[in-house]
Parts: structure tokens; sequence; C-alpha cells
């Protein structure tokens, strides 16, 4: 390993890898930084099908979508360093530092002529979305119930209650089921879902799981563990019509409710924040025009709702990130 | 006129003449009878406050208020069963925990009995952190007295027992020119109470040369330099371990359910885990300790619960601002806000708090969105905060007697008991001064029987055993130590594997999410745990040998899992 990279790629998901393969198909010396202890970031637990139509006009599981990168990655010979956590980023003249640490190897510096970030993105969580009531055990992100069933083998819960008709929130509703579990029903505050079509029908219509829109949890109850919520529907401003109240006995409450590009990591750059997306802002290659050679792509961008346009911003970025380090370079 | 009949006009006056009635027990007031609204039964308990009874007994029913069901767990052993100490201090809050630090100085048995399955769960871990200057407290009250000790013992304990303490002070806010006339009088009572520090009138410029961000409209503002903060569930840890270290015990999961009295003293007391023998008992159950006081037959007070809401943001609102936030009380009283500010915390958030809420209960630390709603007012004082930087909100109930103040005094009706009730705000500034006087109190007791003296080997200072490691070269040279520290499992907080293993490995014993969470912040960041929390439970499950569908949330009946799946 040097610890000097063309291109240093932050994040080993389909868009940092996408991005990491483009530059390195422009000439660039490339280097992938993972926190996980493998590549393919969400995709890894995303173990239904359907991604990839665009891309490769095949159905594909989520890890089947990774591997092909991550065969890829392999045979263009890109370190990858997993069970990195990146600790520290700043730029210094034309150069970016960064401090990274592993159980491995401690804590290193390395730098980079060009950065592209792909940390994707988190959930939202409860508090976020100010959900009132006790604080019982038995709340999860989708992502979190998923990691639990698809990763590790538990269960979040027998009878359920989903909060947010995103497309995660969709297909654990169908896992859950599919796993034995009750789902009492998908509660959407918006007049219509915000998951595809597609996952409405496959994932509520086929198990015959209701769909309430308009409607929202208002107060969680249980002291230990979750018992019930109480829901109601709102006006058009979003607030809850009196009497309208019910309660909906359950033991646990998964909530897909938006996700957020992950960028905690750019705090100590000047880079401007996009308040719409949650992400950087960037010009149409990528780049953030306040820290020329920083360039952004997939959730860590904006949310992407395919996989395969995450692939592709991940192609424009490492592109451009390569065609930077290599004007730095003269 | 006689004090009773004084009540009983008071009473009167508020319509409750009919459904209330008063009448006297032993030294304090006693109220009965059954109203239509909490409200009423309030308004009736501070009436018949400060009319020169002992207390107040406020029994009144009122329609609709049930009968509370206390959380208590039993692990099903009787380990305790039969075993003696010198002093069982009920409650594990601060007050009981830095009791028991002050109490390991002398060479007698000492246990705390919890009945939550860690320490500080209840009003210690659900308030502002805020260390008082001692300036809002009334003169002469204990409040004040104990207030102003607490607050100058705090850097010494700080320092000994190895928690954080920064003294950024309070800037109390003028939103008018006419607040400025009072700047007198605000002296006046500092100088009464004995607040430290050079507190003073700081000019409009000034304000905003110390906080840029605080909104324009701002006159002016007293600025009171001690006042502190701290994490107040790590401190009250901390006391604990250092008493632990000292000799003392810590049993958790322990509901103190009756005493077995003999001649006037408490014999022993039952916990679900056996029947202790005691030399003498302090009763620090903070929302409960009117009813420890009864079980003892000495209920001289009751409590009402003061409900109050608090929001943390983003720690990277941390850097908008220095001092701590107020406004006045005078003005308090006419804003929509109740009280309470904007306060830098410790560890870099910024918590925006508390409301105050009269209501039934003693453990619903529930919220809701009218309070909540409320305290986002709070935002408008600091121009660069939003409601988007919100991370979490919580409540805590304030154990307040009617007489609105602390009772630190031994029971005048049993020989071996001590009381530290009704310890409200600025229960955790107090907590050290209150301490050194319960302690003291139990000393006298216990010496009636037998010599009490200093051990030889106290050891004021506490040993670390588990940190959160804060800069870059700490992390290189202890993962120089164990690589495990440069395996990050919390991203929001950068905490490792090996720091929450420290933790596990801790003097008390910790086993859930939530008593992970409140020694190092793992999980607490602006995830919430959405990633970290299936990894904190694997390293839990293997470093304590717990199956995963055992972890649990916050104790026994909040487990994470409901079992494996197909
Ligand atoms: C739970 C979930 C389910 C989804 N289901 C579907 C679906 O069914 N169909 C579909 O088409 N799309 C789905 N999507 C959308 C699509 O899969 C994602 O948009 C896509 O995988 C995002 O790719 P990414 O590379 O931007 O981010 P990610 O896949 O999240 O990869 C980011 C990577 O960066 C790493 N990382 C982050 N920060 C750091 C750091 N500081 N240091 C080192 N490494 C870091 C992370 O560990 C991760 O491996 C889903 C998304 C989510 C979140
Ligand atoms: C919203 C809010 C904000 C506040 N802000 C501040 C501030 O900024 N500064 C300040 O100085 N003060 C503040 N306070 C006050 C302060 O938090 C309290 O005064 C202090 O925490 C009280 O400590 P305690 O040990 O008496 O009570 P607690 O922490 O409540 O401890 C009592 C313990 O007794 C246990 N217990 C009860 N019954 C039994 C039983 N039968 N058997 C066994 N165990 C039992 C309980 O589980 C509990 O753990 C605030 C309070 C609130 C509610």
């Amino acid at each position: 390993m040097k610890n000097v990279y063309d291109v240093i790629v932050i994040g080993a998901g389909p868009a940092g890898m996408a991005s990491a393969l483009t530059a390195r198909e422009k000439g660039s010396s490339v280097l992938i930084i993972e926190r996980e202890d493998r590549p393919g970031g969400i995709l890894n637990q995303c173990i239904h099908d359907g991604f990839g139509l665009v891309k490769f006009n095949e159905k594909l599981t989520g890890p089947e979508y990774a591997d092909r990168y991550v065969r890829w990655i392999d045979e263009a010979g890109i370190e990858i360093l997993t069970s990195t956590f990146l600790l520290e980023l700043i730029k210094d003249e034309d150069e970016f530092r960064m401090k990274l640490v592993s159980a491995e190897k401690g804590v290193f510096s390395l730098r980079g002529k060009a950065v592209v970030v792909s940390t994707g993105c988190r959930e939202r969580s409860d508090r976020q979305i100010f959900i009132h009531g006790d604080r019982p055990a038995g709340i999860f992100t989708a992502g979190q119930a998923q990691a639990f069933i698809n990763r590790m083998g538990y269960m979040p819960g027998r009878r359920a209650v989903i909060l947010g008709s995103g497309d995660i929130g969709l297909i654990m509703a169908r896992r859950l089921t599919l796993e034995g579990a009750e789902v009492e029903g998908v509660y959407e505050i918006q007049s219509r879902p915000s998951g595809l079509q597609r996952n409405i029908s496959q994932c509520l219509n086929d198990f015959s799981i209701p769909l309430h829109l308009g409607r929202t949890v208002s107060r969680v109850i249980g002291k230990g563990r979750i018992e019930a919520v109480e829901v109601v529907s709102v006006d058009e401003r979003m607030n809850p019509v009196k009497g309208t109240e019910a309660i909906v006995p359950c033991d646990c409450l998964i909530l897909s409710v938006g996700l957020i590009p992950e960028i905690d990591i750019l705090k100590d750059l000047p880079v401007v924040k996009d308040g719409k997306t949650g992400g950087i802002v960037t010009d149409d290659r990528m780049e953030s025009p306040q820290v020329p050679g920083l360039f952004s792509c997939g959730n860590a961008h904006h949310v992407y709702d395919l996989v395969d346009y995450v692939s592709e911003s991940g192609e424009i970025a490492g592109s451009a990130a390569s065609e930077f380090a290599r004007e730095a370079a003269i | 006129m006689n004090k009773l009949k004084k009540v009983t006009k008071e009473l009167a006056k508020l319509g409750l003449g009919g459904d209330v009635q008063a009448s006297e027990f032993r030294k304090s007031v006693r109220l009965t009878g059954h109203v239509g609204s909490w409200d009423e039964k309030v308004a009736a308990g501070f009436a018949a406050a400060n009319r020169g009874y002992k207390g107040v007994l406020n029994d009144i029913t009122v329609e609709g208020v049930g009968e509370e069901k206390i959380y208590r767990y039993d692990p099903g052993d009787r380990d305790l069963e039969g075993r003696y100490f010198d002093v069982l201090i009920i409650g594990g809050g601060i007050i009981g925990c830095a009791t028991a630090r002050e109490l390991a100085r002398y060479d007698i048995s000492i246990a705390i009995l919890e009945k939550e399955e860690d320490l500080a769960m209840q009003t210690s871990s659900r308030n502002d952190g805020m260390i008082h200057p001692g300036f809002a407290a009334h003169p002469g009250s204990k409040k004040a007295h104990y207030n102003i000790l607490g607050n100058r013992m705090y850097t010494k304990w700080a320092e000994e027992l190895g928690f954080e303490l920064k003294r950024p002070g309070s800037l109390v806010l003028f939103p008018s020119r006419l607040e400025k006339y009072l700047v007198p009088l605000m002296k006046m009572r500092a100088r009464k109470n004995g607040v430290d520090g050079h507190y003073r009138y700081i000019s409009r410029k000034k304000v905003f040369e110390m906080e840029p961000n605080v909104t324009e409209d701002q006159q002016g503002a007293f600025f009171l330099p001690s006042a502190g903060i701290i994490s107040p569930y790590k401190a009250t840890i901390a006391m604990a371990e250092n008493a632990l270290q000292n000799g003392a015990d810590v049993f958790l999961n322990c509901f103190v359910e009756s005493f077995e009295m003999d001649g006037g003293r408490i014999a022993s007391v039952r916990i679900g885990r056996g029947t202790v023998k005691c030399g003498a008992v302090i009763n620090c159950a903070g929302n409960f300790a009117d009813i420890i006081a009864e079980l003892a037959d000495d209920r001289f007070f009751s409590l009402h619960g003061r409900k109050g809401t608090e929001c943390i943001l983003d720690r990277n609102t941390g850097l908008t601002q220095h001092s701590i936030l107020s406004m006045p009380r005078l003005i308090q009283r006419k804003s929509k806000t109740k009280g309470g500010g904007v306060v830098p915390c410790i560890e870099g958030n910024i918590l925006l708090g508390p409301t105050a809420e009269e209501q039934p209960w003693r453990e619903d630390f529930s919220t809701d969105r009218g309070h909540f709603q409320e305290l986002l007012q709070k935002l408008d004082l600091n121009t660069k905060l939003s409601g988007s930087s919100v991370i979490t909100y919580f409540s805590g109930i304030r154990p307040a007697s009617w007489e609105e103040d602390f009772i630190i005094e031994p029971s005048e009706r049993v020989a071996n008991l001590v009381h530290g009730a009704a310890i409200q705000s600025p229960g955790v500034a107090s907590a050290p001064a209150i301490a050194v006087d319960l302690a003291k109190m139990t000393v006298d007791i216990l010496s009636k029987d037998k010599t009490v003296e200093e051990k030889t080997g106290f050891n004021p200072r506490r040993t670390v055993s588990y940190h959160q490691i804060e800069t870059v070269e700490e992390r290189r040279e202890m993962v120089g130590k164990n690589p495990l520290y440069g395996n990050i499992i919390c991203r929001c907080e950068t905490i490792s594997e090996q720091e929450i293993r420290d933790v596990l490995r801790g003097p008390i014993p910790v086993n859930s999410l939530d008593g992970v969470k409140r020694r190092i912040r793992a999980g607490a960041g602006r995830c919430h745990g959405g990633f970290c929390t299936p990894k904190i439970m694997e390293i839990i499950s293997d470093e304590l040998g717990i199956p995963m569908v055992e972890i649990t949330r916050k104790g026994d009946s909040s487990p994470v899992l409901s079992g494996e799946a197909k």
C-alpha cells in the first residue's frame, strides 16, 4: 500500500465501487476505504430481488448486484481497505489528507489528489419525525429491522406496525409476513405512498396488508417493550384530526420515514449543504465548487430510489475525479 | 388566626371549601376530599403550604386519576436475605450516590438499594445538568444554602472523581431595557445567597461580543460566571463507583417494599431479594420519598411531580454558543416559555429545557406534542439553531414538596431514619453539599450505638476503568495497547469495540443498551443507534455471554428482539 493516491474513494457501496472502477479505467491509482468488513454497502442486507433492471436488464438480489462490482474491483486490482474508519479529512493546499484507524493498522494517514465521497445515507429516526409518548424497546428503523432479520437471523417483533411507505418499509412488511409475523398495517402521513407502485402491489397487496394513507402514529404506548401505538388521521396541514384516534396493539414499530445523506465526514471542509437533498452542492460532474477535487455520488449525494442510478452517479464522479487528478499532476 | 382556620379559608377562596377538608395530622396539615381536576388538587396543596405546619399531606383524590403501576423487577434470587449493613441508602440517584461516597469515608458497611436496573435511571438522568450559581433559589431556603455550597464543591469533586465539569457561566438575558433597572436587586439577591464569582451587568454590546448568535432583541444581561455544567448521570455513576471502590455496595433491581419496625427503629428492609438488616436508613428515593416515609409511618410531607421536557440538539450546534442562556424569572411569567434556557451541554450538544407541568404520575416519562412545541420556542434565543438539529427529547419529573424546598433532616419519629427528600432543582447542583449533611446525620445516629471512625485507606480519587476516547492522538496510543480500540462501532460518536467492552467490565454491572449509552455515548449520536445497535448487542452478547434475544434496552421488561427468525 502506498500512502498517496490519485483518487481515494470513501465507502464501498455500489456508488463507491462504480466510481473506483471508472477512475481506474481512466488510468488513475485508486484506493477504496470501507468501514464495514466487506464491500457492498447497504446492498448486502437487501436479499430481495429487483436490482439491476435498468443497468443489466436482469432481476438481481442486492448481494448479487454488489458481487458483480466486487468481482470487477478485484479483477481490476483495486485496493480496498475494509474495517477502516475515516477519522479526519482535510484539504491542505493541493492535496487531501486523511487520518484513519483500523484494528489492523492502528491510526494512519493517507494523501489523495481527489476524493470521492460515497458514504451512503442513514435513516431518519423516530426522534427526527417527532414521535411522542413512551420510549419503550421495540422501535426500529426499517434498515435496522432488515439487518436483524436478514443478516443476523433475529426477529424485531411478531406483530408489527409500519410507519411510512418508503420502499424499505414495504419490503420489510413482506419480509416480516414471510417470517410468520403479523403486519397490522402500513401508515403513511401523506395522501399517496412514497414507495414504488411495484412494491405496493408485490409487498402489500399480495399479502393483504392494509395501507392507511393520511394517517400517522401519534403516540407510542408501553413502558418496557412497546405494547401499542395510537394512530390518527391528519388534515392537509399535517395536523392531527381530533376524534380519529385509534389504538393499534403491536410489539414493534418499524419506521420507513426517509433517508438522509451521510456527509458528517465533510465537517472540516467548506462544502455547502443542499437544504433540499441533505447532501452537498455539486456541479453536474458531481464536484463541489467550494472544494475542488472533492466529488460526491450515490446516496451520499442525494437519496436515489434505484441502485442502477446510484452506480451511474458513481461513474460520473469517478471519471471526473480521475481527470481532476491527472490535471493536478501536471 | 389559627393555622387550620387559615388553611380552610384559603381553600374556600379557591372555591374548594365544599370538596376539600383540612385536618391536622401530627405536625402536618392533611387535605382530603375529591376534586374534578389535577389543577385543583395542586392549587389546594399550595394553599395549605407555608402556613406554619411541618408539611402538607395532600391526599385529595382526583376524578379520573387512578393508581399508578410502579415499575419493579425482582431477579428471583434471595441473595441479600439476612445480610446486615450499617447503612442502607434507598435510591441510586445523584443524592443517594453522593451520600454513599461521603459515607464511604467512614469505617462502616454501606449499600445502595435501587429499584431500576442501573443507577441514575430517574430524575438524575433527566435534567439539564446545570450547576446553578445559586442565584434563583429563595434567600434563606435550603435550596439556596445547599446550592451555593454544592456549586463550590463541584470543582474538587469533578477533579477527584474524574468527570467533566465546565463553568461557561450563565447569561440571564434582558429582552427589554426595563430589566436593567432590576440589576441592583439582582446583585443584592446574589450577595444575600452568597453566589461566587464576579457576577455583573453586561451591556447589549458586550452580550453580542460574548454570544454573537444570540437574537438581536436582547438589551443586555446579568452574567453569573460560576454557573457550570456536568453530565448528571456520568457524575452520579462516578460517585457510586468511587463509593464502591471504598467498600460500599450497590444492589440494582432492588425495590424496597416495606420495613420491619422494632421499637421506633427500622430493624430491616424488605426487598424482593431478601430481608436486609440495617443500622440506619437514608431515604433518597426521589419521586417516591413520601412513600418510603409512609412505610416507616413517618409521612409528614407529600410530593407532587412536576414534569419537565428537554430536547437535545446535534453536537454540531455546540459551537454556536458558549454560555448558558436564560430569561429572568420576572419575565418568564409573561412569556410562553416557562423558565429554563438554552444550555451548552458538557458533550458539545445544545440542550433546550425544561418545561414545567404539574401532573399526577411519579414515573411517566412520556413526552407530548404540546410541551415539545413549547420547548422549541427556546430555539429563538440563538439564531443558529433550528428544529432540524433535534436528535432526541425526553422528560423528567421533579419531586417537589408543597413548600417547594428540600427536606434534609433526621426523622423526628424513627430513630434511625434520615430523609433526603423533595430534592427538585437545583438538586444536582446541591448534591455534594446535601451528601455531606446526610452523611453527618447518619453517622450521628450510628454513633449512638458504636464508635464510627474515619477509615485510613479512603481514596477520594476514582479509578477510571473505561472512558470515551476524544482525540486522534489518544486513539493512536490506545490502539497501540489493544487493536480493538481501532475497530469503530458507533460512527456518529466514534466509539470503538474495546471502549464498549471496557464499560461492560466496569465496577457496576451493565448489560443493556441504555446502560452502555449512559457511560459512553455509543448510540447517542445523530443516527440514534440506527447502524450500531445490532453491533453493540453482539458485543454485549459476546462479552457477557448473554444470548442476543435476552439483551434489553433498559432492563428486564424491555428486550430488544422478539426471538429468532425461522
Ligand atoms: C435499507 C435500504 C434498502 C434498499 N432497498 C432497495 C431496493 O430494494 N431496490 C433498489 O433498487 N434500491 C434499494 N435501495 C436503494 C439502493 O440500494 C441504495 O440507494 C444504494 O445501495 C446506495 O448505494 P451507495 O453506494 O450510495 O450507499 P451504500 O450502499 O450505503 O454504501 C455506502 C458505503 O460507505 C461506507 N461508509 C460510509 N461512511 C464511511 C466512512 N466514514 N468511512 C468508510 N466507509 C464509510 C458504508 O459502510 C457503506 O458500505 C435501498 C436502500 C436502503 C438504505
Ligand atoms: C426536567 C428537569 C430538569 C432539571 N434540571 C436541573 C439542573 O439543571 N440542575 C440541577 O441542579 N437540578 C436539576 N433538576 C433537579 C435534579 O434532577 C434532581 O434534583 C435530582 O436529580 C434528584 O436526585 P435524587 O437522587 O433525589 O432523585 P432520583 O434521581 O430520582 O433518584 C431516586 C431513585 O430512587 C429510586 N427508588 C424510588 N423508590 C424506590 C424503592 N421503593 N426502592 C428502591 N429504589 C427506589 C428510583 O428508582 C430513583 O433511581 C432537574 C429536574 C428535572 C425533572
